[in-house]
């Protein structure tokens, strides 16, 4: 009888105890002290990145030789989501990337303020602002993200317009592009607005030509104004243009990353409001159009009083985690990743336009971007939080197919920028 | 024997004796005085599985419920009472993932009929039924990203589809840019992409049904609309109440990869379901403890669906 009960206990006992184990898995958490420093990214596995982290592993094993650093490359769509698991837990990576803007500012609660370690680095680096928040920088930028509205000089030249003179004015933009279509069919633009990315790209880039350089500052500052007429202009803008016909038909169902940009490298939309760095710019476009072909523009004049510049700001940037042993040790990998030699090798091989001032470009197009940065402003979409930028790409896409009102749409963007 | 004395077997009392006269009383309990190893055995040997279920599932389930009694970011852990529901249901783009959860119930009797419809033309051996049999159940091995992709493929702006309404001489649709129509598509997609399933179960259902049924049914010549009505169709009730269960149960959580690859939600916030909606909450906006608050309400709209599932099959079984 005994042994008939033993017997199950012991199984369950195992059982139990199989199923104790640790759940951690291969979480990393914080190593500095055992001399071993964690980045969690989602480029350091993009073969165009390679070269450039192992010149930042070499420049930080100089400085710190007994110290390894181990890269985790995690999958982009699912990184804030693994970020905010580890936030949560209160452990993780020692250094980890970020977006410049509303994902890197949500999150200033998990990092370690980074001025008094990178205070050398101020001045080489460009594209600050969209790692600070509240007057302190909490990561260091790497590249810079503008919008640069790019053109297909081809198209021009096949419509009989002069591509060294695009328009400056509204009016003459649109002329430019009814010509173009008459002759070639391609529409005036290229909209992917799948992702509700499409508004953010079209606040941005066009938001330089009709705000007035004051009410620009202004938002920038976080003082917002939704119901201003510009900002109505510009919103209105987004549904004229769509009402007449300026972009490919489906912009809602039309992925930004890659179909809306796979539709200008074809040669079937004039311009398309690109970035600077990552992917959709100017070394993607060379590709496809050749680099003869690529042109750059500002904003046409929209609004009396706007003064048009290239909206940009850091893009991505290395942070330091507050779990980490040794912030200082931290930031020192921070400060090489950002080192001179790093960027000019990110910038050869992967074609990001980088926050290094010293760095010098090549191509015609990028250095039509270069010129522009002295004159650059942060992008408008970029000051405001994931929750705004998430509800103005949900409304968007409602004003394209005409379920909301750009009063309503604006009346919600206001009450959500508040709150 | 007369018919009179026939005792039809059902009609019996439930605890009749046995052939030899003996009764089936249960015998008496044996007071043993402690605990005996038959009454501790069956608790030792179901200890491991209460044990997953309770560290693992029951736990967890605990902790989400209490985690979304906090608050987020700034408010970090400290205790907010229902302020996460309040802000939830104050929301309207849950609000709207709960309405797409009501049209999913009201799409249920099309993605069950289809199944079913099919499933009876392949029973009634329609030519090349064996054919069929095979490619309908194809799509439901396959992956919903794989699903989402092809027909993202066949259904974006420019893509085939329109391009065949084109020359039909209809005007094309932006099947998921218009937020009046991409909630349809994609659950035409899912159900495209998991009525293989239900199928087999149909085709199972069938082969308990009794084929002199049918016969008799024809003989008497009825149509097959009036065969479908009054022979299959009560033939199968249990397989139909079960088909639309489990159809429910795999609307309401199984369609965030197809909602993810197809629309992402949009266009305006009109294929939001509410998983969909804590996916976004937790990874995007940072906010795990109002997505646990969402989390929360979805386990409790699948614990009603859950309870009437329970309730359907215990029904059926006892129709037996």
């Amino acid at each position: 009888m005994k042994q008939r009960v033993l017997w199950p206990a012991a199984v369950a006992a195992m059982l139990a105890l199989a199923g104790c184990g640790s759940a951690t898995g291969n979480e990393p958490s914080s190593n500095s002290a055992s001399g071993k420093l964690v980045v969690w990214d989602w480029k350091s596995s993009d073969k165009t990145a390679t070269a450039y982290v192992e010149k930042a592993k070499a420049d930080f094993a100089k400085k710190h030789p007994g110290v390894t650093v181990e890269f985790v490359a995690q999958p982009f769509d699912q990184y804030y989501t693994l970020l905010g698991a580890a936030i949560q837990a209160g452990k993780g990576p020692d250094v980890m990337m970020f977006n410049g803007g509303g994902q890197i500012r949500d999150r200033v609660d998990a990092l370690v303020p980074l001025d008094q370690y990178v205070s050398p680095d101020k001045q080489r680096l460009t594209g600050w602002d969209a790692f600070t928040k509240d007057g302190k920088a909490f990561a260091s930028p790497v590249t810079l993200q503008g919008h640069p509205i790019y053109f297909n000089k081809d198209l021009y030249k096949k419509a009989g317009l002069d591509p060294q003179k695009p328009a400056t004015t509204w009016s003459g933009f649109t002329a430019d592009c009814a010509a173009i279509t008459k002759a070639t069919k391609a529409t005036c633009f290229a909209l992917g607005n799948k992702e509700g990315a499409g508004i953010q790209f079209f606040l941005s880039a066009f938001g330089t030509g009709t705000l007035s350089p004051q009410e620009y500052d202004d938002w920038i500052a976080g003082k917002r104004d939704w119901n201003s007429p510009h900002v109505k202009q510009i919103f209105q803008l987004w549904k004229d243009v769509e009402a007449n016909g300026l972009n490919n038909k489906g912009g809602n169902s039309t992925t930004m990353f890659t179909d809306a940009f796979g539709i200008f490298q074809s040669g079937k939309a004039t311009n398309i409001i690109g970035l600077m760095s990552d992917i959709g710019h100017w070394k993607d476009f060379n590709e496809f159009l050749g680099p003869e072909n690529v042109g750059v523009m500002k904003s046409p004049v929209i609004a009396e009083g706007a003064v048009p510049s290239l909206p940009f700001d850091g893009g991505i940037g290395y942070g330091v985690a507050k779990w980490t042993k040794d912030p200082a040790l931290a930031a020192d990998l921070v400060r090489s990743l950002t080192s001179t030699d790093a960027l000019s090798t990110f910038y050869a091989n992967a074609g990001a336009v980088v926050s290094d001032t010293t760095v010098k470009a090549a191509e015609p197009a990028v250095t039509a971007l270069v010129a522009d940065l002295k004159t650059g402003k942060p992008a408008l979409h970029v000051a405001l939080s994931s929750k705004t930028i998430e509800l103005m790409g949900r409304l968007s896409q409602q004003i394209l197919d005409g379920s909301v009102t750009v009063d309503a749409a604006l009346k919600q963007l206001g009450e959500s920028d508040r709150s | 024997m007369p018919l009179g004395d026939f005792t039809p077997l059902l009609a019996r009392p439930a605890r009749a004796g046995r052939a030899d006269g003996t009764g089936t009383a249960p015998p008496g309990r044996r007071r043993t005085g402690g605990l005996s190893a038959e009454r501790l055995s069956p608790f030792v040997l179901i200890a491991p599985a209460v044990l997953v279920i309770v560290l693992f599932r029951l736990w967890p389930l605990l902790l989400g419920v209490n985690f979304s009694f906090t608050g987020d970011g700034e408010r970090n852990g400290a205790a907010v009472g229902l302020d996460n529901y309040t802000e939830l249901f104050a929301d309207p783009l849950f609000l709207g993932a709960l309405r797409n959860v009501g049209w999913l119930v009201l799409l249920l009797p099309i993605a069950v009929a289809i199944p079913g419809m099919l499933a009876t033309f392949i029973y009634l051996h329609v030519p090349g039924h064996r054919f069929y049999r095979s490619v309908y159940f194809f799509p439901a091995v396959l992956s919903p990203v794989i699903v989402g992709s092809i027909f993202n493929l066949l259904l974006s702006f420019d893509g085939p589809v329109n391009s065949l309404l084109g020359l039909a001489g209809l005007g094309p649709v932006d099947w998921l840019g218009d937020s009046n129509v991409a909630m349809f598509t994609v659950v035409g997609v899912h159900v495209w992409a998991t009525f293989g399933m239900s199928l087999v179960v149909f085709l199972s259902g069938f082969a308990t049904l009794d084929p002199a049924l049918l016969d008799a049914a024809r003989s008497d010549g009825a149509t097959l609309p009036q065969v479908i009505r009054h022979v299959i169709i009560p033939g199968l009730s249990r397989t139909i109440q079960f088909v639309f269960v489990t159809t429910m149960i795999g609307m309401l959580t199984s369609m965030f990869g197809l909602i993810y690859v197809m629309t992402s939600g949009g266009p305006g916030g009109s294929t939001y379901l509410p998983e969909y909606y804590i996916w976004i909450q937790q990874g995007q906006m940072n906010r795990p403890a109002f997505a646990s608050a969402a989390s929360t309400v979805l386990f409790l709209v699948m614990l009603v669906v859950g309870l009437a599932q329970v309730s359907f099959l215990r029904r059926t079984g006892k129709e037996d």
